[in-house]
């Protein structure tokens, strides 16, 4: 170490030195809000405590509650049921568009700053607004449905039809997937969609055999943010349906806010947490392992 | 365990201060009147100034009327100073925030089971001590008070309401139909009220629910609007037909007895046999507010409180207040939310003064422009009393009847109110109640699975206590 430490030099010390003292606001923020939270949430979590009282440590008691508290798994698996939908449909779409936005065409700019608007949209606004395309006798959807001919949904009222509603509601936010694939669209080489030309493939070839590999470091960068997103899934239960009809939409962190700030149960609330915290891990690692299946990357070893 | 020891100590350059400073930075500039009133009360006071907050909410008006008492009672009080803490949404959210902040206001409004958790943990003022030095507020209506023990009650109600038959003059002219009773002794059976419903509802070809040809689809006017979500607008019904919510030991829920099934069940087919109520779907979850649909006749009659009074005067609506429907004996719900003084207060005698004073009918305008109902007994049986209150452009003539007696006579207090647990008991509620809401499965099967569930939450009632 004190051999390493004396090669380098006074200009390199300074540079480190400065180096730590410029990354010190981002590190201390993280440290403060994130894992002093954190830290002090895991201790809450072993505790009874509710706001306004003593807290009083009861171990795992809070963790045994949540095996047998019904509401609890009904969040799990209306959020699970939210996730499947919603982060396959957005990956389609974003990267649909991705490919249509990265053609050659006329105000190009232009439309890739439409289709990133919705995203632009603070979320209780367009969640306000989606009440209204969803209204079953005057919205739009249902009137564009009964003009076609085609049967009518009561969407956000019913208990089948509503977590499919917002997984539809969802797609709106595409904007940030689609602006990484097309990040990724531009590093796909040329040279290797000349070599399929030359070998006479046509555009399907291209897409299957140069555009898909080569942008599944993107879809799977995309799919894990994605799942870590729609897991916290909150606005949606919180602005439009208070996770009814019957809890069909009571969404985990919905579930945590209202056991938090209405039921003020903060000892249980923090464990709630931390089991999200280890649902997502434990989701993210799966991922990963599942990963090397199929995600290409030009350099070996670069996962 | 002094409560002043759990909230801490206040002392120093607190938020709050700074923030004033900032107000009276800003005061200065703007209103020089202001700046001067500040410097009197300097002058005047005996060095201690006393600077409260009043956390509450309510709509803008409200907002207005609670400013204006808050003004009232510094003139009245030299040296004194309230500063409106008005928290519109998320109220419980905030509250939670500040007291797990030490930092809560002197006195509010407060959620029901809320205010008795927070009674419990010793951060509200017991009332009960103060009953000898201000008499009046052992003489408010008994169903008002919150007991949380012998001998401890945090507060009373922030003002009364009580559940009523709202209805559209011009609805029931153009049907021809007679106005419902303002008089408990001739209330509707349930059936004339399903009848008279049925005549005041017409499709957008005019055409009535018992009429061929008629389209549930697609109503213009229903007969009547109310909600089985919300709870004081059913559990009237429940006690008019000899039920409860729970028994009396407040251990074993009464839901699936037959008479509250009937209930239910009644409810129901307002909206999917009898067609005369809008559904949750035909109604929207933005609908527009009860004032509004009466006034556009999208509803003839609506089952909602006393507060809409207010709105209701407001918009020139040619509107008549009646008792609900019967089923054996006339019933009604008396609710509101509570008011609270919290115990971390650094000045308990003047939070308890402001207290008495924020909902007296002699300082808040509230009360004759028909938001809240007075708390006092004398207010309902005293003529003068009753007449301060009532006798205005705001409040109808069949008000003594229909609101004044009926509270008297035939009011009960919302279980809310006084059921322990209650806010994981409305966990398990809510989601039965949209279910029954919804339409697809009867009220019986609905209410059966649901009781075991809340027998399994019961934990009995809070005290009452005599005066």
């Amino acid at each position: 170490m004190a051999a390493k430490k004396s090669r380098l030099s006074g200009q390199g010390r300074l540079e480190s030195r400065w180096g730590i003292i410029l990354a010190m606001p981002a590190i201390l923020g993280f440290l403060i809000f994130t894992i002093g939270p954190m830290i002090a949430s895991f201790f809450f979590s072993l505790t009874d405590w509710t706001i306004g009282g003593r807290p009083s440590f009861i171990g795992l008691d809070n963790y045994r509650t949540m095996v047998k508290d019904e509401l609890f798994w009904k969040s799990l698996s209306v959020t699970a049921y939210y996730t499947v939908g919603a982060v396959p449909l957005g990956l389609i779409i974003g990267f649909a568009l991705a490919l249509l936005l990265n053609q050659r065409v006329r105000g190009l700019s232009l439309w890739r700053t439409i289709y990133y608007l919705p995203t632009l949209v603070p979320a209780v606004a367009s969640a306000v607004l989606w009440i209204w395309i969803f209204n079953p006798d005057f919205g739009l959807l249902n009137s564009l449905l009964r003009q076609a001919g085609l049967p009518t949904s009561q969407w956000l009222y019913s208990e089948e039809a509503v977590v499919p509603s917002l997984i539809i509601m969802s797609t709106w936010g595409f904007g940030n997937a689609m602006v990484i694939f097309l990040a990724g669209l531009q590093g796909v080489p040329r040279h290797l969609y000349e070599a399929v030309s030359i070998d006479g493939g046509g555009a399907w070839q291209r897409f299957r055999h140069v555009t898909l590999p080569m942008m599944t470091p993107t879809i799977f960068y995309n799919l894990v943010t994605g799942v870590i997103g729609t897991f916290q899934v909150f606005n949606q239960a919180y602005v439009m349906t208070q996770g009814g009809p019957n809890n069909a939409s009571l969404f985990y962190i919905y579930y945590l806010y209202r056991t938090a700030f209405t039921e003020s149960a903060m000892g249980y609330a923090s464990a709630l947490a931390w089991v999200l915290f280890m649902v997502i891990m434990l989701v993210t690692f799966l991922l990963f392992q599942n990963a090397r299946r199929w995600v290409y990357y030009e350099m070996a070893g670069a996962r | 365990m002094s409560p002043r020891m759990i909230t801490g100590p206040r002392n120093g350059w607190s938020r709050r201060d700074l923030l004033r400073l900032g107000g009276l930075a800003a005061g200065v500039a703007a209103v020089p009147g202001l700046a001067a009133c500040n410097s009197d009360s300097d002058g005047g006071g005996s060095g201690e100034s006393v600077d409260l907050q009043f956390m509450y909410w309510g709509s803008t008006f409200e907002q207005k009327a609670i400013n204006a008492m808050l003004k009232q009672f510094e003139q009245k009080n030299k040296g004194a100073s309230v500063k409106p803490l008005y928290t519109p949404n998320d109220y419980e959210t905030k509250v939670n925030t500040l007291v797990a902040g030490n930092r809560p206001p002197d006195v509010g409004y407060m959620g029901g089971s809320m205010g008795y958790r927070l009674a419990e943990q010793g951060k509200l003022v017991n009332l009960f001590p103060y009953f000898d030095k201000y008499p009046e507020l052992a003489k408010r209506l008994p169903g008002t008070y919150f007991w949380h023990g012998k001998d401890k009650t945090f507060g009373t109600q922030t003002a009364n309401e009580v559940m009523l038959l709202w209805h559209s003059k011009p609805a029931f002219k153009d049907a021809g139909v007679d106005l419902p009773p303002a008089d408990a002794s001739k209330a509707w059976s349930w059936d004339t009220f399903v009848e008279t419903a049925n005549k005041l509802t017409l499709d957008q070809n005019g055409k009535r629910p018992d009429e061929s040809g008629f389209d549930p689809k697609r109503i213009r006017q229903f007969g009547v609007s109310t909600s089985i979500q919300y709870a004081p607008a059913w559990e009237c019904f429940l006690r008019s037909n000899g039920v409860d919510v729970v028994d009396e030991a407040g251990k074993k829920c009464l839901l699936d007895t037959p008479e509250a099934v009937t209930v239910f069940q009644n409810l129901q087919d307002l909206m999917y046999k009898h067609h005369v109520a809008p559904t949750p779907v035909q109604l929207g979850n933005n609908a527009p507010a009860t004032n509004v649909q009466l006034q556009t006749k999208r509803i003839a009659m609506a089952i909602d409180g006393q507060w809409m009074l207010l709105d209701m005067s407001q918009s020139k609506i040619d509107f008549g207040i009646g008792v609900l429907p019967s089923y054996q004996e006339p019933s009604t719900t008396q609710l509101g939310g509570a008011s609270v003084v919290f115990s971390g207060s650094k000045h308990p005698e003047e939070a308890v003064e402001l207290f008495l004073f924020h909902n007296d009918p002699k300082y808040v305008e509230l009360f004759k422009n028909g938001l809240w109902m007075p708390l006092e007994m004398k207010y309902y049986t005293d003529p003068a009393a009753v007449d301060s209150w009532i006798k205005n452009d705001v409040h109808p003539p069949e008000y003594k009847t229909a609101v004044v007696d009926y509270t008297v006579n035939h009011a009960t207090t919302a279980f809310g109110q006084r059921l322990k647990n209650m806010d994981k008991i409305g966990n398990v509620l809510t989601p039965a109640l949209q279910q029954i809401e919804t339409g697809k499965q009867p009220a019986k099967e609905i209410l059966t699975a649901l009781t075991p569930k809340i027998d399994a939450l019961l934990q009995g009632w809070y005290p009452t206590q005599k005066l």
